[in-house]
């Protein structure tokens, strides 16, 4: 097994997309350091530039209350007066909170949608490769089970995710740290959901390289999958659609992966502190993940090179 | 248990789907340690399938098979064996001494082997000058080269090459040749499939024809192309006489570039040999070569898998002496 992890480490090494995906993660930390000055002064931001240009030009006070042009304070819904604060947006007590939870929700939203899909490009083939003809006749002849086989590609994939996804987002987290003091953990929850919804994503991919054997078709059938599962997602579509169909499309959604609900819910509140609500999404998703690759295991032991 | 390199027992496939295609019938087979067994075939004859079928690529539709006695279904059977298949691919990527060094890693052999061993089988083949080159600017027969090195790294008891020599040149069929004669001498038992009979002829101890699926003929190479009680002569003009009382038992086949006669002594027994030959001394003919008459593997091969009669059935009429 340790045979194949090492050649499939040195297929990704040769594949140049996942070295470009890491010099890519270098360039999102270092351009994050280098382009965003904040001016932290007792724990509350006091000025920002990006790029050079001055974002906030003043001291900001959130708890500094909101006047209309009389004077007056601004109230609330519930008449309560309402403070400069109170508008902050990804759920900061304070700006500079904001502006942590701000960037940290951009670097998991990119990471999770391009990011994923960039990933999925750069291994997309190593499956069907493994089952192409001269290559699984060496392979598949050494004195290893077809699970080892599979199992130590899986795992070497698997491994330069992981190690990708924890540098980006230990990198960001660390930069946004050390730069507003503001030491917010919870963000790096967001690697094992990120993580495990690309192992998700590459279930799919593995089961359909498995069985057909060609690589393009392993993408085509994996996109076209998480298209489905984002027009699935859609609140308004039961009640939209004829009732005839309404139970499958139902059924599709609780079978089928939740990217979108994942991707718009879940990594986003984990960056900004928010709440994540209910785990049914991810954890529906990794049961699917968990499926397709008992199923992937199973038939290439089974099938015949 | 059984010693045997090879034990096949009904050993079948059929390929499923909507019109099954039935790729090896039932077949037993047995090959010793040691031995260089041949495999002939036309395409379409199921060569690659046996092997693929005894090298676990492929589960058999039918019956069971043992390498050194381990099950074909189990790994361990392959920890003995080495495979060379026809058309094998090496990530590009890799330099020969990598591909050594991996696909050696897989086969479980340790990495102080690996090193020695890479280098003593890169120097075998001629690949030493280029060890550290990436795979994917090789020639063709340098890849071949590289392929019959990567299965012999684990040092197998039983090496299945799949077209050995396919793609090279002249002085590397010969050297690939010795080489498989070397393993031969190393008690290595080889399985050879290939296509190039006079190979085969020179190197293989037994052979196995397949067609359609099925074996139709097995046995040594001595065996199989000997013509049963024939004799090849060459002599110096027969008489009409000589002819007429040898009758049946001796055809005329030709006449050499010197002149003499090349005809067929067919008789019962040695005995019956020596008679003739008796009665061709004393009929003042001389007598220049005896020797077992036989076809080619080549000739075998053609007539066994297209059913053509054998060669020099139809003898050329008698020439006169």
């Amino acid at each position: 097994m340790t045979g194949l992890f090492l050649l499939t480490l040195r297929e990704l090494r040769a594949r140049k997309v996942v070295v470009g995906l890491f010099v890519v993660a270098t360039v999102v930390w270092v351009a994050l350091a280098l382009a965003l000055q904040l001016d932290v002064v007792d724990g509350s931001l006091a000025g920002a530039r990006l790029f050079g240009q001055e974002t906030i030009e003043e001291p900001f006070d959130p708890d500094e209350p909101l006047v209309d042009a009389e004077g007056d304070p601004v109230l609330d819904d519930d008449g309560v007066p309402r403070t400069r604060g109170s508008d902050l947006p990804f759920n900061g007590d304070t700006l500079l909170e904001s502006v942590v939870f701000t960037a940290q929700a951009f670097v998991s939203g990119a990471a999770y949608w391009i990011g994923i899909l960039l990933a999925l490009f750069a291994t997309g083939g190593l499956i069907a490769t493994l089952t192409e003809r001269g290559y699984a006749d060496v392979i598949l002849t050494k004195p290893l089970s077809r699970s080892a086989v599979l199992g130590g590609r899986l795992l070497a994939v698997m491994a330069v995710m992981l190690a990708l996804v924890t540098y980006l987002f230990g990198a960001v987290w660390l930069v946004m740290s050390i730069k507003t003091g503001i030491w917010s953990p919870r963000f790096l929850l967001a690697i094992p959901v990120v993580f495990g919804m690309f192992a998700v994503v590459y279930s799919v991919v593995t089961l359909v390289g498995v069985w057909s054997g060609s690589g393009p078709l392993s993408l085509i059938v994996t996109l076209g999958l998480g298209f489905v599962t984002l027009v699935l997602a859609i609140p308004e579509l039961p009640t939209q659609i004829d009732r005839t169909w309404r139970p499958l499309v139902v059924g599709a959604y609780h079978v089928l992966p939740k990217f979108g609900a994942v991707g718009t819910t879940m990594v986003p509140q984990l960056a900004t502190g928010g709440d994540v609500g209910a785990l049914y999404p991810l954890a529906s998703s990794l049961a699917f993940g968990g499926a397709c690759y008992a199923l992937a295991f199973a038939l290439f032991s089974r099938k015949d090179y | 248990m059984t010693d045997l390199a090879i034990h096949a027992a009904g050993l079948g496939k059929t390929y499923g789907g909507r019109r099954p295609v039935v790729a090896l019938r039932p077949l037993d087979l047995e090959v010793a340690p040691g031995e260089t067994f041949g495999l002939l075939g036309p395409n379409g004859a199921g060569k690659t399938t046996l092997v693929k079928l005894l090298l676990g690529l492929v589960r058999p539709s039918a019956g069971d098979a043992t390498l050194f006695g381990r099950p074909i279904a189990a790994p361990e059977a392959r920890r003995v064996a080495g495979y060379l298949p026809e058309g094998h691919r090496f990530p590009p990527f890799l330099t020969a001494r990598q591909t050594l060094d991996l696909f050696a890693r897989m086969s479980g052999v340790g990495p102080t082997h690996r090193r020695a061993r890479a280098e003593a089988l890169l120097e075998r083949v001629r690949l030493s000058g280029a060890a550290d080159r990436p795979v994917g600017t090789f020639s063709k027969g340098m890849l071949q080269r590289l392929g019959l090195a990567q299965s012999l790294m684990n040092r197998p008891q039983i090496v299945f090459l799949d077209e050995p020599t396919d793609g090279v040149d002249p002085v590397g069929r010969r050297e690939i040749r010795s080489l498989i004669e070397g393993l031969r001498d190393d008690g290595v038992t080889v399985f050879l499939n290939s296509h190039l009979l006079s190979e085969v002829e020179r190197v293989c101890t037994r052979v196995a024809i397949l067609k359609d699926g099925e074996r139709i003929r097995m046995g040594t190479v001595d065996e199989l192309t000997r013509q049963g009680r024939a004799w090849r002569l060459v002599t110096s003009a027969l008489p009409p006489a000589t002819l007429d009382a040898l009758g049946d038992a001796l055809s005329i086949d030709g006449t050499t570039h010197e002149g003499l006669v090349r005809s067929t002594a067919t008789v019962p027994d040695r005995a019956a040999l020596n008679a003739a030959l008796d009665r061709l001394r004393a009929d003042g003919v001389e007598v220049e070569a005896v020797e077992p008459a036989r076809q080619s593997l080549e000739d075998l091969f053609v007539e066994a898998v297209s059913g053509s009669p054998r060669l020099g059935a139809a003898a050329e009429p008698p020439v006169d002496g």
